[in-house]
């Protein structure tokens, strides 16, 4: 066994600007799959969340951007009451600081049924007493609040980018620690309407309403209920679960998820193909060797381990490399900060890098297939025929 | 005096395996490159129409787009006021439209239906014709006062139910049928995109009392900046921008996508060129002789150096063609058009992904450079053969 070992070593070491190159032929690409993985699964993480808070979400049919019946909300929580729900209308504000161009995703929400359909929020001591007390109180993502460098207690103004356009003060009451969504500002609605209506634009109508059901049934029930319920009324609905609505915008502006996807299959025949080259020349090399092998008693299995466990450590050495370097950069440098749209904080984590190795292992398993399967057959007369 | 060229292209044939591998590795890279470039083209091109200096979009201070703006028809006439707003020479009436912008939600006939998207809907007057010049009519326009809207080419090859004689819903609850009369095109601009129809008839459909924005034309030889200026100051009080510096803003998120895949399809080239490094130092470590007995018959080492990596160049520009013809025939399978949210509208910017010769060029000259860089070292090594060593040994 330790014999092997050596082979294995020497193997490695006899052209170690090939083995080097080779890989990190392999890490480079491994580099970008932890990377893209780690962005994907950012996305999907949220988006789960997104899935498993039994949320539906009741837009107006006509499109995202027409208004819904602020009164809708007591016909939502009235529709069936053996199937209790929690309805908490918001209306859209986007906004930015006065003079910074970055835009921030700003929604006024219903003050009493806000705690219970987003039950991840306000959780900490005094919150929820500062948000049901305080007309200007405002939640603000903590992906948000680091990027601006905001605190609770902090007053900032917004100028919101639709009705009622004009300056709006808000005092911060919490940084949403516990929630999964560290992206998303909240304020009070009541407050928004009398802006609105001291403007003269429609202050009795809302966004969107988000439905907190308490079943997987009951959300069943309701997203084909709501829709049936409001069919040929005056602003017919449209009912998604929050997964569904949320990944529409993903999909819409790049489909990054999707992209990334293609990307990573690409890289990761690139190594694949690189590797392969690589086993590929050494085979050539070796022939002779291999021959000498074989002749002299080594069987098909032992050759093609020999092979294959070449291919293997290259790959494996390249992957490793091209995991831990991304991980190391996202986990403990300053590029732990840099903020991603959508996603906010690129966290690599390890069973990302795991993956990853994993990919590593696959392709110097592909890679030193061809060769290995090549060698394993070869017949020592005719190889040393060749060589001849 | 060099190598000959054949003696080069023969060379790669040797190590058939070697060559195919090396080939479809930057065959793989080639082609990533071609469609983020191809795509990075499509939306500076579709944005390039655009990027009209002597047009301002003016929208509602805050507003980030047109269709979150509201302009009082009050505010809007005080633009009439700029001393600097062209004028058309044949009515000299003034160019400056009021425009409406809401969006119609509309299946995507590329997955036969199954997704829809927001289609911006554009309530304008005649005056709209004459400030947005990259507009033509292809069969006639909606009459004044009708429920009838003209459609952009690329809108109606996008969505179901934008063909000449279609009808579609519009208005504040949906309940205003409107029909499609003709099209109209923007050069490929962002434009083109749209549904437009009579402004008046539009504004009663969604209930609505405002504008949305208005476009218009500064004097020819008038400084955008300053007019920007006087409509953001005191005595008008609105948002401007030029309407390329708004395009370019609602495609910013987009841009930093691609600038991601673009950074990553970067990582992929390094890697082909170790690829390409690796395969040419097998090469040259297998043609030590040949390369001593070229220097014994009178090459000199530069010739050799340069003559590796024309091979290497060679490889590569094989890898690139073959890269960009996979890349093309990718786009003939899943189709051309694509289409992508605005940041800020919420409506659809569709444009097609096309591989120009400019873009094969660019793809192929990155990957001669990718291919001379991966074979500086093994050529250089080749050049400095000791001829009496490597004949000896061989």
């Amino acid at each position: 066994m330790p014999l092997q070992l050596v082979y294995l070593g020497r193997n490695l070491t006899r052209n170690p600007l090939r083995t080097l190159l080779t890989a990190a032929a392999v890490a480079l690409p491994i580099t970008i799959v932890v990377l893209s993985s780690a962005v994907i699964d950012g996305i999907s993480l949220y988006l789960d969340n997104s899935g498993k808070q039994l949320r539906l979400v009741v837009i107006n049919r006509a499109s995202i951007v027409a208004l819904l019946p602020e009164g809708y909300r007591t016909k939502l929580e009235v529709l069936d009451a053996h199937r209790p729900v929690y309805v908490c209308g918001q209306r859209w504000l986007g906004g930015q600081l006065p003079n910074d161009p970055r835009p921030l995703s700003t929604l006024a929400a219903d003050v009493d049924t806000f705690p219970a359909v987003f039950p991840d929020y306000l959780l900490r001591p005094g919150e929820l007493e500062a948000w049901q007390t305080d007309r200007q109180a405002l939640i603000v993502g903590r992906g948000t609040a680091t990027q601006f460098g905001w605190q609770v207690g902090d007053r900032i103004t917004i100028n919101p980018s639709v009705p009622p356009y004009v300056p709006l003060q808000f005092h911060i009451v919490s940084t949403a620690p516990d929630a999964v969504d560290t992206y998303t500002l909240f304020c009070r609605r009541d407050y928004i309407a009398e802006e609105l209506k001291r403007n003269h634009y429609m202050e009795d109508r809302v966004s969107l309403f988000f439905v907190k059901c308490r079943s997987a049934s009951d959300l069943e029930y309701y997203r084909t209920g709501i829709d049936r319920s409001f069919a040929n009324a005056t602003d017919e609905t449209m009912t998604q679960d929050e997964k569904t609505f949320i990944n529409q915008f993903i999909t819409q502006q790049f489909d990054l998820p999707r992209n990334l996807t293609i990307l990573c299959a690409i890289t990761v025949l690139v190594a694949t193909l690189a590797a392969a080259n690589t086993m590929s020349m050494n085979f050539r090399d070796r022939l002779g060797e291999y021959a000498t092998l074989k002749s002299i008693g080594f069987g098909h299995g032992a050759v093609l381990a020999t092979v294959q466990a070449e291919s293997l450590a290259v790959c494996a050495a390249g992957g490793l490399c091209g995991a831990l370097v991304p991980y190391i950069a996202f986990t403990y440098t300053r590029l732990r900060e840099y903020h991603v749209p959508l996603i906010q904080q690129l966290q690599v984590r390890p069973v990302v890098c795991l993956l990853a190795v994993g990919v590593a292992l696959a392709i110097g398993l592909l890679a030193g297939a061809w060769p290995a399967w090549l060698a394993a057959r070869l017949k020592p007369v005719d190889a040393f025929r060749a060589l001849e | 005096m060099a190598l000959p060229f054949t003696y080069h292209w023969r060379n790669l044939f040797v190590r058939k395996t070697t060559t195919l591998l090396t080939v479809l590795v930057i065959a793989a890279v080639v082609g990533t490159l071609a469609w983020v470039l191809g795509f990075g083209a499509a939306l500076a091109g579709s944005l390039a129409v655009a990027g009209d200096e002597q047009t301002i979009i003016v929208i509602r201070r805050g507003a980030n787009s047109e269709g979150a703006s509201a302009v009082p028809v009050a505010d809007f006439n005080k633009l009439n006021q700029l001393a600097d707003l062209a004028r058309d020479p044949a009515s000299d009436q003034p160019l400056l439209s009021p425009e409406m912008l809401v969006q119609v939600s509309l299946p995507r006939l590329r997955d036969r239906g199954r997704t829809s998207a927001n289609v911006a809907v554009r309530g304008v007057t005649d005056a709209a014709f004459r400030v947005h010049r990259t507009v033509r009519l292809s069969g006639r326009t909606f009459s004044t006062g009708a429920s009838e809207v003209i459609v952009g080419v690329r809108a109606a090859q996008q969505f179901a139910g934008l063909q000449i004689g279609d009808t579609l819903n519009l208005g504040f609850s949906d309940n205003r049928v409107y029909k499609v009369v003709g099209f109209f095109t923007a050069a490929g601009g962002p434009l083109e995109s749209e549904i437009w129809g009579d402004l008046p008839t539009l504004l009663s459909a969604y209930n609505r009392t405002m504008y949305s924005a208005a476009s218009l034309r500064i004097r020819d030889g008038a400084d955008a900046a300053s007019v920007i200026k006087e409509i953001e100051g005191p005595a008008i009080d609105l948002s401007a921008q030029t309407e390329k510096g708004y395009w370019s803003g609602q495609t910013s998120q987009v841009r930093i996508y691609l600038a991601i895949v673009a950074a990553l399809v970067l990582v992929m080239a390094v890697a082909a060129a170790f690829s390409i490094a690796n395969t040419m130092f097998a090469h040259v470590a297998g043609r030590m002789r040949e390369i001593a007995m070229l220097r014994t018959i009178g090459f000199g080492g530069r010739q050799i150096l340069l003559g590796f990596l024309l091979e290497a160049v060679l490889l590569a520009l094989l890898g690139g063609l073959v890269g960009c013809l996979a890349c093309a025939l990718w786009l003939e399978a899943i189709g051309h058009t694509k289409d992508m949210y605005g940041s800020g509208t919420f409506t659809t910017l569709a444009f097609d992904i096309r591989l120009t010769p400019a873009i094969v060029g660019l793809a192929l000259a990155a990957v001669a450079l990718v291919g001379a860089v991966g074979a500086l070292v093994p050529a250089w090594r080749a050049a400095r053969v000791q001829v009496i060593a490597a004949l000896r040994e061989g």
